[in-house]
């Protein structure tokens, strides 16, 4: 019986896909995060909540190491995909950038056309052999982002000429489209109106079957609808980490409690 | 809300009609419509510049693209032009031009009493109506096809300067009583003969593909050698400065670490565009000719020079383009995994192009028109011969287009006034062309995100 209860209990909690350790972020002498460990889980929707500026989007950015384009951004403390430290001397970012895709706060499509925006990550990491291979994965990838229906006949057109809500979603098939194992968002509903949101929000919900998906977000409704796990930032500081359920009922630290409720941020 | 009680309560609104305008609306109205008129009449004054230079230079200049031109038949006789008979080319080419001057000028003697025109003027007054360059085309043609003497042939001929002047209203016959180069009674027998039809002003393609011909001579002057120079020293400034500066401008904008060192690169590129233009002259003769020792008044050198003056015009044009994609673009590339160089070169440099190609174009434009280092390293040479074609052209001498506007004004010679105008005009019909290109491209490729 007991045996039973733990094969159960492994289904339940995924494997670990990303792991930090004591990160600290500076920018210029600004101490910007200050030691956080957050643990990232296979198969599961982590949210990022916080008031503006608590470093959020910052610590996001280092798990694809997007912050080495600032030149005044310094990382230290560890973070690893798979147990392989991704600020290794030896791992070259381009390659980590592949495996970690990231999706934007404003919707950025390339002024392309549509097939193109989607096809363009498979075609520089050389994922398909021919056209028929690239159609595929193009397909597959705009399917996953819920935008096939919508964009079928018009691959031909630029993507900047769809709506915000599809252009978010294009960059979601486009994210999708060099088969990431972890999908970083960075607050990718807040240009967006309700409905837009909700679609994205479900289609997170169903990325989360194959992707460990890591989102930002400023509404707490939302990351209580998304997400399993959430990480409550303050000031720097990750204040909280938990399963979604236990912060937003019974926080353990009163200022997670503060924020949930209104009373800062 | 913490604000509008820390202000305290504010006061009553005073109580106004909408109707009457206050003092200080009136005002401020006021001030607005005098600025309106201050901006208005400095562009109608811009304007007027504009028209008053066009109409002066299209006055002036638009008569050189015309020529008068006489055509009588000649008569290439054997004992004069081949003395020793054998019709072999090298013994021909010892009847020098002016073994030709009689010939023609005993030719329209003839065809002027044939045509039973009265005058008192002499031979040598008649002859005196032809330009001093017609003999020399018809030896050029006689000396290229030897079988022609002993042939009565048409010949089209440039009539002189002053006959020519008088054709177009600038010779009148009060002014040719004063000229000791042209006389009254010229002019009546010219009018005689254009009555006959024996000269006619027609269009002159020879002003824009002849060479330069010497001060006595403006009807024969062209603009073909300053033209090919041009075009020469063009061609090198986009084969060079476009790539080079391109080049830097992406490794300035985009992978230069942003330290002191590019700093001080960036605040010397701005000062280079700066210098003025007979500086980079003066370096190109001390560098290019004298140091290097490329030929003088050689395209070669006329185009390194002006690569050098338009190169920080395109390097700050492009860094601005480049500057102006969205960052989000970038990102969006990088988060793909793209490497800088495929997030620069796929995405970036499309979205500047218009950017690069507008600020390219209006740097040549600027190098096109541009005379004071030109004169420095020796292309205010006088050039009859065409240069050859590339690359071997780049080293033959040449003139170029404001060189030539610049030499023909310097002449003493009415009658280049007009050609300086003429030239004028071709140059800025290069010029309008070039921008329009510029704006087409700007339109053709630009793109919204």
């Amino acid at each position: 019986m007991n045996d039973m209860r733990a094969v159960e209990r492994d289904v339940d909690i995924h494997e670990l896909k990303m792991q930090a350790r004591g990160v600290d972020v500076f920018y210029g002498d600004n101490h910007a995060i200050k030691s956080v460990d957050v643990d990232i889980e296979d198969k599961t929707v982590t949210a990022f909540i916080g008031p503006s500026g608590c470093g959020k989007s910052t610590f996001l950015r280092c798990l694809n190491r997007m912050n080495d384009t600032i030149d005044i951004c310094r990382v230290t403390g560890d973070i690893t995909l798979d147990t392989e430290n991704i600020y290794d001397p030896k791992v070259d970012p381009v390659q980590l950038r592949a495996k970690v895709g990231m999706v934007f706060q404003k919707p950025n499509p390339f002024p392309k056309s549509i097939y193109d925006n989607v096809a363009y990550g498979p075609r520089i990491h050389g994922l398909s052999r021919n056209k028929a291979e690239l159609d595929e994965i193009v397909e597959r990838s705009l399917r996953r982002a819920a935008l096939w229906n919508e964009s079928k006949d018009r691959l031909g057109e630029p993507g900047t000429g769809l709506s915000g809500g599809q252009q978010q979603r294009l960059c979601i098939a486009r994210a999708v489209a060099t088969n990431p194992e972890v999908l970083l968002m960075d607050e990718p509903c807040s240009a967006l109106d309700p409905i837009a949101t909700a679609q994205i929000e479900e289609l997170i919900d169903e990325l989360r079957s194959q992707y460990s998906v890591v989102i930002v977000t400023h509404s707490m409704q939302q990351a209580a609808r998304v997400s399993q796990k959430t990480a409550f930032f303050h000031l720097g500081e990750l204040v909280e980490f938990g399963e979604t359920k236990h912060i937003f009922t019974n926080p353990d630290d009163p200022r997670t409690e503060s924020y949930i409720t209104g009373r800062i941020g | 809300m913490t604000d509008a009680t820390a202000a305290g309560v504010p006061d009553a609104p005073r109580k106004s009609s909408l109707y009457a305008a206050d003092a200080r609306t009136t005002r401020r109205n006021k001030a607005e419509k005098r600025f309106r008129a201050y901006g208005l009449s400095a562009v109608s004054l811009g304007l007027l510049a504009l028209v008053l230079l066009l109409i002066s230079i299209l006055s002036n200049g638009l008569s050189s693209f015309r020529q008068t031109y006489i055509t009588i038949p000649v008569t290439l006789s054997a004992e004069r032009l081949d003395p020793a008979g054998n019709r072999d080319a090298a013994e021909m080419a010892r009847v020098t031009t002016f073994g030709y001057v009689p010939l023609l000028g005993q030719s329209l003697v003839d065809y002027v009493a044939a045509a039973g025109i009265e005058t008192e003027l002499g031979a040598q007054e008649i002859g005196g109506l032809i330009s001093g360059e017609a003999p020399a085309q018809v030896r050029a043609r006689v000396l290229a096809n030897p079988g022609l003497i002993g042939q009565t042939i048409q010949v089209d001929m440039l009539v002189g300067g002053r006959i020519d002047g008088f054709f177009k209203g600038r010779v009148s016959m009060d002014s040719a009583g004063r000229d000791s180069n042209v006389s009254p009674e010229q002019l009546l027998l010219a009018q005689a003969l254009a009555d006959e039809g024996a000269i006619v002003t027609r269009f002159n393609w020879r002003f824009i593909t002849a060479p330069d011909a010497s001060d006595t001579r403006p009807e024969a002057a062209g603009l073909g050698v300053a033209i090919i120079g041009s075009l020469y020293m063009m061609m090198i400034v986009l084969v060079l400065a476009l790539p080079i500066g391109v080049a830097s401008s992406i490794y300035l904008e985009e992978f230069a670490p942003k330290n002191r060192i590019t700093d001080i690169i960036e605040v010397n590129i701005s000062n280079l565009a700066a210098v003025p233009s007979i500086v980079f002259g003066i370096l190109g003769l001390a560098i290019f000719i004298n140091f290097a020792g490329l030929p003088q008044s050689a395209p070669i050198v006329g185009g390194l020079v002006l690569t050098l003056m338009t190169l920080p015009t395109i390097i700050i044009a492009t860094r601005a383009s480049l500057r102006a994609v969205p960052p989000s673009i970038r990102s969006a590339a990088l988060g793909l995994g793209a490497s800088k160089m495929q997030s620069v070169f796929h995405h970036v440099l499309p979205l500047a192009a218009p950017g690069i190609l507008t600020g390219t174009i209006i740097g040549l434009a600027q190098a096109l028109g541009e005379t004071a280092p030109l004169l420095l390293i020796g292309m205010v040479a006088f050039v009859r011969d065409y240069p050859s074609a590339p690359l071997e052209g780049f080293f033959d001498p040449a003139s170029a287009l404001p060189v030539q506007v610049y030499n023909w004004t310097q002449r003493s010679d009415p009658a280049f006034v007009e050609r300086a105008s003429g030239a004028i005009i071709v140059l800025l019909v290069f010029l309008i062309f070039m921008n329009a290109m510029a704006v087409l491209l700007r339109r053709r490729f630009e793109r919204r995100w």
